[in-house]
């Protein structure tokens, strides 16, 4: 009750005067949210800013002894090292080609989805279709490549019993290097589909009703009214969206890499994320992996403030 | 259908949305067909739809394995705690960033903003995992996984829409702001509170990467981790099995049981799976609103 009345005190003179004096004042009052806060600030220090400190084990010839500030200085001897792997470049090359890939099959289909379950005017299908949809989300990586492996297997796997069945050969999918990207791609698609869907459901369910009734005296079938009036409606959260998937460019989703990649397929499968983790948790190359690492990042950080530049401009929309 | 006018355009869409929902279905029918079938015969004969001689042995054979079971009361145990801790403490935390007159504000948002743009990486992560003496620790599967920006967003998005009116009269009956928060914002809270509680548990369900990286010791390995050895087992058998077949023997037929490590492994898969598949159609009203107010603020 004390307490109360102190803060009402306090909030009312605040009101009145309204002076630089009054921030101690105030920030006495907020005491209890700052202990709300406090958890949280001490983790994000912890979890988000000293790993980004210990960057400068990129610099160093790091190891666990003499701990990060005991490590003497390396310079850019392991960015040199990198950038003169003769491998280097095939890794840079498969992490661009597999997230591009990705970015320019991948990014429209949650939209195709979205504007495909839009149509559906059976709301019992539609509803069954969109719970289907979200359920690969929901299971991990590791779950879909043993489902993968199983489904794909030339031994027993139903696609390959089929093909049998039509008379065709065998195919062996996995670790192939015709099928890889193919595999890559879709159980990408497969995976995320029906979770990006939601987003631009809830978009279009946004969408004024007038827009279509004037489209419709206007003479517009279904699809020109799709195409008129639902897509220039979501084009903002498409923007957004595509400005945050372009940040992704330079990590091509480690968690599938890892589990797809094998050695058969190393040659066009090998990206950075995956190339640190190896690197770095494997081998043991901390300081290595770290260069490594950041140069991904400042390449993704790049990516992702210029296409929010690029988009501020053309159309005003960005994320901040 | 009721005299509706079928044109061109919606059989397609139809017949097409209804494909799409078979190719997203079929493998967990045919898994579940596989993780019910004799294991040997399995092997000898395909399965499309159906087990081929229906049978609980894999269920009943990885819940005899004491490392199955420890590896499931792990996972039991990270999802509900790390669920719960990560659940109050962000709502904590949107809660106090809904406060307009609270000084700093701005700032603490901005901090928790930048790392979600640029970040140490895997390494320095690791390295600070190691210094505060998480790795091979169970705490390395909840302490990491305590906030995380998007989540705080959504919360405080949902927070925001409260009425003052509330909190103001609960404040007149003598409340404090913990005992608000407790009492008045947390029960009104119970969608959002879903949303961000399947999130997170998902998460906590299905990450392999912790306990394949970060942690060594064996009892202390999630069951998704135990399938990820598993994959790469049943990858290098594989491999055997082409080279066997190339050398005219043949190896896991011979087997007395019923079972072989396939459909062991199909059996695992379906238990790592099931809890996930049977929670989310109750909680899709939850979150797809979750996704929604997640994307107002971006």
């Amino acid at each position: 009750m004390k307490n109360h009345i102190e803060s009402k005190l306090a909030s009312q003179q605040v009101y009145v005067t309204k002076n630089k004096k009054n921030i101690w004042l105030k920030i006495w009052q907020h005491r209890v949210f700052y202990l709300f806060l406090l958890p949280g600030i001490v983790w994000f220090f912890i979890f988000s800013y000293i790993p980004m400190y210990g960057i400068t084990i990129a610099f160093k010839d790091f190891n666990f002894v003499k701990g990060i500030l005991g490590s003497p200085w390396a310079g850019l001897k392991y960015f040199e090292q990198f950038f003169n792997y003769y491998q280097a470049g095939e890794i840079i090359r498969n992490t661009i080609i597999i997230s591009l890939m990705k970015l320019i099959i991948g990014f429209p289909m949650p939209i195709i989805l979205a504007l495909m379950l839009n149509e559906v005017r059976v709301a019992k299908f539609k509803r069954t279709v969109q719970t289907i949809s979200y359920l690969p989300h929901f299971i991990s990586w590791v779950v879909v490549v043993t489902l993968m492996q199983r489904i794909l297997s030339p031994y027993g796997g139903p696609i390959n019993e089929l093909i049998a069945v039509l008379g065709l050969d065998k195919i062996q999918f996995l670790g192939n290097l015709n099928y890889f990207y193919q595999l890559i791609i879709g159980s990408d698609i497969w995976k995320g589909v029906g979770w990006g869907a939601i987003i631009y459901l809830a978009a279009i369910s946004g969408v004024d009703p007038q827009l279509y009734e004037a489209a419709k005296m206007d003479g517009a079938n279904r699809f020109r009214q799709m195409w008129h009036v639902t897509l220039p409606s979501i084009s903002g959260v498409m923007v957004i969206l595509f400005i945050l998937a372009c940040g992704g460019i330079m990590s091509a989703g480690y968690e599938q890499l890892l589990l797809l990649n094998t050695p058969s397929t190393a040659s066009i499968g090998t990206v950075l994320d995956v190339y640190v983790i190896k690197a770095g948790l494997e081998q043991g190359r901390f300081s290595y992996a770290t260069a490594v690492g950041l140069f991904q990042g400042i390449i993704g950080l790049i990516l992702i403030i210029s296409a929010n530049r690029i988009s501020k401009k053309v159309n005003g929309t960005s994320l901040w | 259908m009721s005299g509706r006018k079928w044109s061109i355009f919606s059989i397609i869409n139809y017949a097409l949305l209804a494909l799409f929902a078979f190719s997203t279905l079929y493998p967990f029918i045919y898994i579940l067909a596989y993780s019910l079938s004799d294991g040997v015969a399995a092997m000898k004969y395909p399965i499309y739809f159906l087990p081929k001689g229906f049978t609980f042995e894999n269920y009943i054979q990885i819940f005899q394995d004491t490392k199955f079971l420890e590896a499931y009361k792990i996972t039991i145990f990270r999802t509900v705690i790390g669920t719960a801790l990560h659940v109050f403490l962000s709502a904590l935390f949107a809660y106090a960033l809904t406060k307009k007159t609270l000084p700093g504000r701005t700032f603490f948002t901005f901090f928790i903003f930048i790392p979600t743009l640029f970040g140490g990486g895997m390494i320095p992560t690791f390295v600070l995992f190691r210094e505060l003496g998480l790795i091979n620790s169970f705490w390395v599967y909840v302490i990491p996984f305590l906030y995380n920006f998007f989540n705080i967003i959504v919360l405080r998005t949902f927070f925001q829409q409260l009425p003052n009116s509330l909190e103001e009269s609960a404040k007149i009956d003598g409340c404090g702001d913990f005992k608000v928060f407790m009492k008045i914002i947390l029960p009104l809270s119970t969608p959002v509170l879903a949303t961000i509680g399947l999130f997170i548990g998902v998460f906590h369900w299905n990450d392999w990467f912790t306990g394949t990286y970060f942690v060594t010791n064996k009892d202390l390995l999630p069951v998704q981790t135990l399938l990820n050895d598993l994959l790469s087992q049943s990858i290098a058998q594989a491999d055997a099995a082409k080279n066997a077949s190339q050398t005219g023997t043949s190896i896991g037929l011979q087997s007395v049981a019923q079972t072989t490590p396939e459909s062991l492994r199909m059996a695992t898969l379906m238990v790592a799976t099931l809890p996930i598949l049977c929670v989310y159609p109750f909680m899709q009203k939850y979150f797809v609103k979750g996704v929604m107010i997640g994307s107002v603020k971006g």
